[in-house]
């Protein structure tokens, strides 16, 4: 064979194998189905609504540094759910602003068989505000007559509760130089302190399905006048509503909320004013976590306000009563003169 | 003519005898092929909790039955009180696509709570019975401790947490809107319930499901495969059951929530011996052991 048929040979070879080649990709790509369909659409990934937006956290809490200097306490010594680092931005706030803030961790001069809540009452001789959240013991009727008659000499008194918590996380706490008070009530609320300023405390959670802060737990408060001046959007987290009878009157509400127990929509009294009382159904907004978040800020600062701005006796609750009553009917004790 | 006649009619005859032989012979085939199953209903398993592995699983099955010719209809059977978020997630997306393709009927045998409800939501129909339940649509996770243990060096105030709790609760929050938007998407013509209604992620016997929509229709895994051969119009069909993986056994051990065992979810969805906030699409209540966790891994860093 010569040489150029050989290669004449080979080429048709080579061209055929070719057509053939390309007639079967050609043909895959037109007849074979895709074994692959398209990939699905997910139309609830592709809104613009889809990421929750961070809730705006900015402000400053501050409280009113004109006038005289202040003495708040702050009461640890019921198990009180409260830590001073817990409640940072308000102690920070009066501080900065040159009051001076007292965590009363229990009386621990008192002897065995001292009248109880004699330590506590003499604590708050001393004081011009009181700061009550989320104690896990009940107040002596001792010390709520104590804390009444500092209210009407002109003490303010901060009263802040969660909704009540299990009985078994309260029972291992000890309370020194208290011991006689040591009975169990429900967790987490002053509930007699409440009750002798016509304020009771509600035992469930509020919470918005439909417009939070990008948890159902999360309801937004507001009210127009007094602590809540100026805020429309605080951001209480675990809130409990307030109940309030007698002289007590709402100054921050939660509209279109439910409440955890009773699954029942309406709006709800978050924080009630008696006088030189306050009572709110929230601690979580004295942290540091949410104390700037919305309007809490704003609610805060009024708080801070509210506890250096009044004018009390001194002396108040006198040392009779702290040894004298221990029937704490609630009625109004002696003053002092 | 008559001699030809007969012998014309004898050979007919034998004609129709080797005739009748011949179709004996083959008529067994032409039954055969009468009867012979047009197609296959693939039950694809989705039992226990879901994590990225038993998800897999499912996904390779559901991928299987769409890349198979002859399966031409997919039954989920649900069985699971969900798992982690993104898995679920991914399951979802999985059943969307076969949805896609050809029929598919989901058949809740026990439990389609939580993320396994997400995955059975793309389904043509639902089917239960009134002991099987369906719902609990929501999100939950667990909240990063954001100190840094003594003993360790990180690079950054997160690094530890992954996220401040703020940022865990938007992330839940849009974990959120993403499962009721999905529902919806895909039930929200049938669904009797309001958003904010089904984000109270209530769980709901078969029976109360169909009323409000979750579900579709009363019946067993049987009739679902028949409803799900009816849509893909087979007459005659094989059912070839793709079995989940078994669980391991500590995943037995996390399933059994609300027991004294010591199990926790961790043990079940977490990496072993590190603790990271998970975001869990899971019904039930659950023991969480964050600070034991942190304990060891505190040890482990002095030791």
């Amino acid at each position: 064979m010569q040489p150029r048929k050989v290669a004449r040979a080979i080429g048709v070879i080579a061209v055929v194998a070719a057509v053939v080649v390309a007639a079967a990709f050609a043909g895959g790509l037109v007849l074979g189905s895709p074994t692959q369909g398209d990939a699905p659409d997910a139309p609830a990934y592709d809104t613009n609504e889809l990421v929750a937006e961070p809730i705006e956290d900015d402000g400053s809490v501050t409280a009113p540094a004109d006038g005289e200097s202040k003495t708040v306490v702050v009461d640890m010594s019921h198990g009180n759910g409260v830590s001073e680092n817990a409640i940072q931005p308000l102690v920070d706030a009066l501080v900065a602003a040159g009051h001076e803030v007292q965590m009363y961790a229990g009386g621990s001069s008192s002897t065995i068989g001292s009248q109880s809540g004699a330590a506590f009452n003499e604590t708050l001789r001393g004081a011009d505000a009181l700061v009550a959240a989320s104690p896990a013991t009940t107040y002596s009727s001792n010390e709520v007559a104590g804390v009444e008659a500092f209210a009407d000499a002109g003490g303010r008194v901060l009263l802040a509760a969660e909704p009540p918590t299990t009985t078994s996380t309260t029972s291992t706490v000890s309370i020194p130089g208290l011991t006689s008070s040591g009975t169990v009530s429900a967790a987490g609320q002053p509930t007699n302190l409440a009750a002798a300023f016509g304020v009771s405390f509600g035992n469930g959670y509020l919470y918005d399905m439909a417009e939070n802060a990008n948890n159902f737990q999360s309801v937004y408060a507001g009210g127009d006048s007094g602590v809540a001046d100026g805020v429309e959007d605080a951001v209480l987290t675990d809130a409990t509503p307030v109940t309030t009878g007698g002289d007590a009157s709402p100054v921050l509400t939660a509209s279109d909320v439910s409440l955890s127990s009773t699954r029942e929509e309406a709006s709800y009294s978050v924080a009630a004013r008696n006088g030189n009382v306050l009572a709110v159904g929230d601690t979580d907004f004295l942290t540091s976590t949410s104390a700037t978040t919305g309007d809490n800020d704003v609610l805060l600062s009024n708080v801070a306000a509210f506890l250096v701005e009044g004018d009390k006796q001194s002396g108040i609750p006198a040392s009779s009563q702290s040894g004298g009553q221990s029937s704490g009917t609630g009625t109004t004790p002696v003053m002092a003169t | 003519m008559t001699a030809l006649d007969g012998s014309t009619r004898q050979l007919t005859l034998v004609l129709i005898v080797v005739g009748l032989l011949v179709g004996v012979a083959v008529a067994p085939q032409a039954w055969d092929r009468a009867t012979e199953p047009n197609g296959t209903v693939a039950v694809v398993e989705l039992h226990g909790s879901i994590t990225g592995d038993s998800a897999t699983a499912v996904i390779d099955d559901l991928r299987d039955a769409r890349q198979n010719d002859s399966i031409q209809a997919v039954v989920l059977d649900v069985n699971s009180p969900g798992g982690t978020a993104s898995a679920s997630e991914q399951l979802y997306l999985a059943v969307k696509r076969t949805a896609g393709e050809m029929p598919v009927v989901a058949s809740v045998t026990g439990t389609a709570a939580s993320g396994s409800y997400y995955a059975a939501a793309p389904a043509d129909d639902i089917y239960v019975t009134p002991a099987s339940v369906v719902g609990s649509i929501g999100v939950r996770a667990t909240l990063p401790s954001s100190s840094i243990p003594s003993g360790q060096v990180v690079t950054g105030p997160d690094k530890v947490g992954g996220s401040t709790p703020d940022e865990v609760r938007q992330r839940v929050e849009t974990l959120r809107r993403a499962f009721v938007g999905s529902v919806f998407a895909e039930r929200g013509d049938r669904i009797e319930l309001t958003r904010e209604e089904v984000s109270h992620a209530k769980v709901y016997a078969g029976a109360s499901g169909v009323e409000n929509g979750l579900a579709d229709e009363i019946g067993g895994v049987d009739t679902a495969i028949e409803a799900a051969a009816d849509d893909a119009g087979l007459s005659n069909y094989d059912v070839a059951r793709m079995e989940a993986p078994q669980p391991s056994v500590l995943a037995q051990l996390g399933l059994s929530a609300d027991t004294t065992s010591d199990a926790t979810t961790e043990q079940t969805f977490d990496y072993r011996g590190v603790d990271t906030v998970q975001y869990l699409m899971l019904h039930g209540t659950i023991t969480t052991d964050t600070a034991r966790n942190a304990t060891e891994v505190t040890a482990n860093a002095t030791a």
